[in-house]
């Protein structure tokens, strides 16, 4: 078997690299034209002869962009093998000149082999370089990587790996049914808001959140030529954590609440002479279970990473960038001209508020497609905050308020999507409505049993966070999907009306 | 062999003693060759005898009619008849209060005429179980008369007496409608007598040895005629004891586990099922132990399933039937659930958890559509507006998940009810035969009926009846019996595994049914996917475990493209549903 250094095989496919990474979904700097691609560390995971040579190598690019000097550091998981089989062609990435065993790089989440290989090195505490492989104290994940419960047979054959490729930001693999690793793709300094939240809950014993079973972790600027991580590198007096992957449980059998409301709308949709309440598919049940498991989700969150305050000068900046946000949409989005002073209005109230807000951490970007329904009721994913803001933001304490206007408008999304490609029709509309409302009411009821206190006593607070999200959407649908653009337009007229 | 009068005369009392016929008394049934596994691969059909077909032109069905008809149960692919209770009863409540254990009700014949239909279901390879009330007895029977009447006599210690009415407080009224407490007077004896249920219905006192000997008898009574085994009817109230609710005492498992020592030894092969409507993880304990495969009852009734298949197809989500098979325990390997879309009783929410009946109101009962028709006391055809997809979709979910399946009498022909006969009348109306005088079920004057024949222009016996449906290839009957007869071909719809799909759509429910037999290498693995929504869905299933296996469609057996690494897409028109073999490439070969 020739030998060939990680990080000299990843210079050796970085042009191919740079070509690659704009094909790829995850890649989030798509159309830019990219100045360089520079593997800044690489580390060997896994190696093996039998059946076949295969090989996986953890690999950090750092990407440079011709249109600003700030950079990106992507995580990829390069695999090699002499010959790649022919359902593995779609993730090929290049060839390496003259490197025997290891001619082929692709991208090694794809095959099951070498994707099983990332579970074991979690199984066995295992450290490369750098990066620390973790179970959590108890996970009753076998060496073998076999889930032991016995409806799991066969352990590590049990559990073949397939990657789930929908998400935009980050890459999963789920391994048989029993545990969902998830990889960020874009790799920054600092813990993940998403595993940080989920160890805490995991702490709590959340149950509306999947169990948090493991991750992988390392740390940014740091590359010891000694393996010895507790003792940083002497030259490197500043190397930062970073969370490369999370692994919790998979929720089998479950399906997202977007899926769920959708279904529910469709049904009312085709029965036109009866009210929300008297269609089958009514969801308000499920509305009701749900705004419960959100409202546990927070109080476990405060239980586990404690509470604060947001005062009348934290309400004051608050509403400073709601109203900067109207004015910058404004120049986006014409058609908010009609609302912006309502809407700044809505937001002059935040200021006279005259007792501090509760605050605590969020989940930050709750919607219909952040939930899954498993049989045995809702579970929160995904908590790591709004993404498009930068870290210190996503982590800040916020009122849990801000999430359940978040669900709310997604209620609204869920009811007024079917329509948007249709002529307006005055029947459907009012069904529409009435579902939305049937179902708000429902989310705010399940979600006050469980709090203690009713989201739609908030008026004001509850109010500026709707309406500055509908904003936030108004812009995301003029450049995104202009057809969708009345969803968020609507929304805003009818609350400010 | 007993003459006609001693067969109409059962049991009758001389000198203060009660004197039962014995099975000698009567000619016996052939009997089936004994099958360990035959409860397990049954397509079981719930006949009311009344209801069946009149052979005495009284206007009332009975035994002798019901072997008549036989030969079109074995056509369509029945394998077990359940009978409710057949036994003599002043029918205070449906023949459940029964007065003599060793005589037939006089209108549906005699013990011999059962003897008769047994032997020529048997016959025909089908065998017969009924139920025995264990718990009560009707307070006309002639051990509560005697009781009664001589405190201190051989049967004064037949029943619960009590001088107060206040032992046993913690044990809850059943029929709160019609009964204030499970305790009542009686002016004769000057006693309190306990009753679980009907105040007409007196409990037996189990802790009498004596009663435990009785009943034991009654039951080889039937089990020398050949009869093929019994449903206990309300099993978890046998005993009492202060301090509980009186509900699943150890007591109560012990003397079950005498009933089945009894069954297992002396008449293998034949069978106990539990009536106990309860959730899940409660009637399992009427398996009895798992070690060594069960030692009770054979099989039990699921009880909540049925109305969450309802709720799923209305709510177009299949959660409620993914939940409530997850939340259901594993059960001894010599037992099996019985699944029914639909009986001769209403659905109750007796015996649930309070949060579960709560979830059952909020997601259930409140929908007003559902409430008006109950769900409940209404046939499956005119719960599903005699929507004939929906027809299909639930009988295809009733033959396919985990369970024995059970058909209720008509539902094969899509019968209507009559909602406006009184209680649960309108379900038990005359079997429609043909379009002729009384639906072809009787010769007797109309007026003469037990109840009218369904008369409605949709439901009406012009227009659904057996006859026009054996004439039709495309009917709903001829239908019905080729399902049955694909699920007979692939034990892995009894015996198998059962492993929820799950999937990105929640209108579809999807399931892997699996089954090794003994004798073969391969295992029979059945795909069944179901689209709970009215309108078309796709489903991406992930089959990763039978990558490279072919699905063979079972009623035609088409082919479909090769399972691959990616997920499998499947779509399906509203309310549709597929059933798959999973066959290795060269099996979907040969």
């Amino acid at each position: 078997m020739s030998v060939v250094e990680p990080l000299d095989a990843a210079s050796q496919l970085a042009a191919r690299l740079a070509g690659w990474l704009p094909g790829q979904r995850w890649f989030g700097a798509k159309g830019r034209e990219i100045a360089g691609v520079v593997p800044v560390a690489a580390t060997l995971l896994y190696e093996a002869d039998d059946p076949e040579p295969a090989r996986l190598d953890h690999v950090l690019l750092e990407v440079s962009y011709a249109d600003s000097a700030v950079r990106q550091c992507y995580q990829v998981l390069v695999g090699y093998r002499r010959e790649l089989p022919e359902r593995l062609e779609h993730v090929r990435i290049g060839e390496l000149a003259e490197a025997g065993n290891w001619r082929v790089a692709f991208d090694g989440l794809w095959d099951g082999e070498l994707a099983g290989a990332l579970l074991r090195l979690m199984v066995s505490g295992a450290e490369r370089g750098s990066l620390r492989f973790h179970m959590e104290e108890g996970v009753s994940i076998n060496a073998r990587g076999g889930d032991t419960s016995p409806s799991q047979p066969g352990g590590f054959a049990g559990l073949p790996a397939r990657v789930m490729d929908a998400e935009q930001s980050n890459t999963s693999v789920v391994y048989g049914e029993t545990a969902i690793l998830k990889l960020f793709r874009r790799i920054a300094p600092g813990h993940n808001p998403d595993l940080e939240v989920a160890r805490a809950l995991r702490r709590v014993a959340c149950q509306h959140v999947p169990t948090l079973l493991g991750d992988i972790t390392g740390r940014l600027g740091a590359e010891p030529k000694v393996p010895t991580p507790s003792v940083p590198d002497a030259r490197d007096p500043a190397p930062s954590p970073v969370s490369y992957a999370m692994l919790t449980a998979y929720a089998v059998n479950s399906a997202d609440g977007w899926s769920m409301a959708a279904a529910s709308v469709r049904d009312l949709m085709a029965e036109q002479d009866l009210r929300a309440d008297e269609v089958g598919g009514d969801f308000a049940a499920e509305a009701h279970r749900l705004g419960e498991a959100v409202a546990t989700v927070h109080a476990d969150l405060a239980r586990a990473l404690g509470t604060g305050t947001v005062d009348a000068a934290g309400l004051v900046t608050m509403a400073d960038r709601m109203r900067a946000r109207v004015t910058s949409a404004t120049v986006v989005v014409p058609e908010l001209g009609p609302y912006q002073e309502a809407l700044l209005a809505a937001y002059d109230a935040l200021t006279t508020a005259t007792t501090p807000v509760p605050a605590q951490r969020i989940h930050g970007d709750l919607h219909l497609g952040q939930v899954l329904r498993t049989p045995t009721g809702w579970l929160l994913i995904d908590f790591e905050g709004e993404p498009i803001l930068p870290l210190a933001e996503r982590v800040r304490m916020d009122s849990p308020l801000r999430d359940v206007a978040g669900m709310l408008r997604s209620f609204d999304y869920a009811a007024a999507h079917l329509l948007v490609a249709e002529e307006s029709d005055a029947q459907l509309r009012f069904r529409t409505e009435e579902w939305i409302d049937r179902n708000r009411d429902a989310f705010c009821s399940g979600y006050a049993a469980v709090a203690g206190y009713d989201p739609r006593d908030e008026t004001v607070l509850l109010r500026a966070y709707e309406l500055d999200k509908a904003v936030y959407e108004t812009v995301y649908e003029t450049r995104n999907r202009p057809h969708w653009l009345p969803i968020p337009l609507d929304s805003i007229a009818r609350i400010t009306s | 062999m007993a003459d006609r009068t001693e067969d109409l005369q059962g049991s009758h009392v001389a000198d203060g003693q009660v004197v039962h016929p014995t099975a000698e008394d009567f000619r016996h049934a052939s009997v089936l060759p004994v099958d360990p596994l035959w409860f397990k691969r049954s397509v079981y059909y719930e006949v009311l005898v009344r209801a069946f077909y009149d052979s005495t032109a009284d206007g009332t069905g009975d035994l002798r009619g019901l072997a008549e008809k036989l030969d079109y149960l074995d056509w369509l692919g029945v394998d077990c008849l359940w009978l409710p209770p057949f036994y003599d009863s002043p029918l205070r409540d449906g023949g459940y209060d029964i007065s003599d254990f060793y005589r037939v009700l006089p209108e549906y014949g005699t013990v011999s005429d059962f003897v008769l239909l047994l032997d020529e279901a048997h016959k025909r390879g089908i065998r017969v179980i009924t139920d025995l009330v264990m718990n009560h007895t009707s307070d006309q029977h002639p051990w509560f008369q005697e009781s009664r009447h001589d405190p201190t006599g051989r049967y004064g210690d037949y029943y619960v007496w009590s001088d107060t009415d206040s032992r046993y407080p913690d044990a809850r009224v059943i029929f709160v409608d019609t009964e204030e407490s499970n305790w009542t007077f009686d002016p004769v004896r000057r006693q309190f007598y306990w009753h679980r249920f009907f105040s007409h219905q007196p409990d037996l006192n189990y802790d009498n040895p004596v009663v435990q000997e009785e009943m034991l008898a009654v039951i080889r009574f039937w089990l020398d005629l050949g009869i093929d085994g019994f449903r206990l009817d309300a099993v978890p109230y046998l005993f009492e004891r202060d301090d509980t609710n009186c509900e699943n005492l150890p007591e109560t498992h012990a003397f079950l586990r005498r009933v089945r020592k009894v069954v297992d030894d002396e008449f293998p092969g034949r069978v106990l099922l539990a009536e106990a409507n309860q959730w899940p993880s409660d009637v399992v304990a009427y398996f009895g132990d798992e070690d060594v495969g069960g030692d009770e009852c054979h099989m039990a009734f699921h009880f909540p399933l049925m109305p969450r298949i309802f709720m799923a197809v209305r709510r177009e989500s299949r959660f409620p039937v993914s939940e409530i098979l997850g939340q259901t325990p594993r059960i001894p390997n010599g037992c099996q659930w019985g699944i029914f879309l639909r009986n001769h009783d209403e659905l109750t929410l007796e015996m649930v958890t309070d949060e579960e009946r709560d979830y059952m109101y909020t997601e259930y009962a409140k929908d007003p559509r559902m409430r008006a028709n109950i769900g409940i006391r209404r046939r499956l055809a005119s719960l599903l507006e005699n929507d004939r997809n929906q027809l299909e979709l639930f009988t295809a979910l009733l033959l396919s998940l985990p369970g024995s399946p059970l058909l209720y009498y008509g539902d094969e022909i899509g019968m209507g009810d009559n909602i406006w006969l009184g209680d649960r009348d309108g379900v038990r109306t005359p079997m429609q035969w043909d379009p002729d005088r009384n639906a072809g079920f009787s010769h007797a004057n109309p007026g003469r009926l037990y109840l009218p024949v369904i008369m409605d222009p949709i439901y009406g016996y012009q227009a659904v009846n057996v006859e026009a449906q054996l004439n039709s290839s495309t009917s709903l009957l001829h239908w019905t019996r080729r399902m049955i007869e694909v699920r007979k071909r692939h034990s892995a719809f009894s015996l198998g595994s059962f492993h929820d799909l799950g999937g990105s759509n929640p209108s579809v429910l999807s399931y892997v049914r699996e089954y090794t037999d003994p004798d073969q290498t391969t295992p029979d693995v059945v795909l069944c996917v179901n689209n709970l929504s009215r309108f078309p869905q796709p489903i991406e299933l992930n089959l990763r475990q039978w990558e490279g296996h072919v699905p063979v469609e079972l009623t035609g057996r088409v082919p479909f493209p090769a399972v691959g690494e990616l997920p499998y897409l499947l779509t399906l028109p509203g309310h549709a549903f597929y059933w798959f073999q999973l066959s290795s490439r060269e099996e979907a070969a040969s």
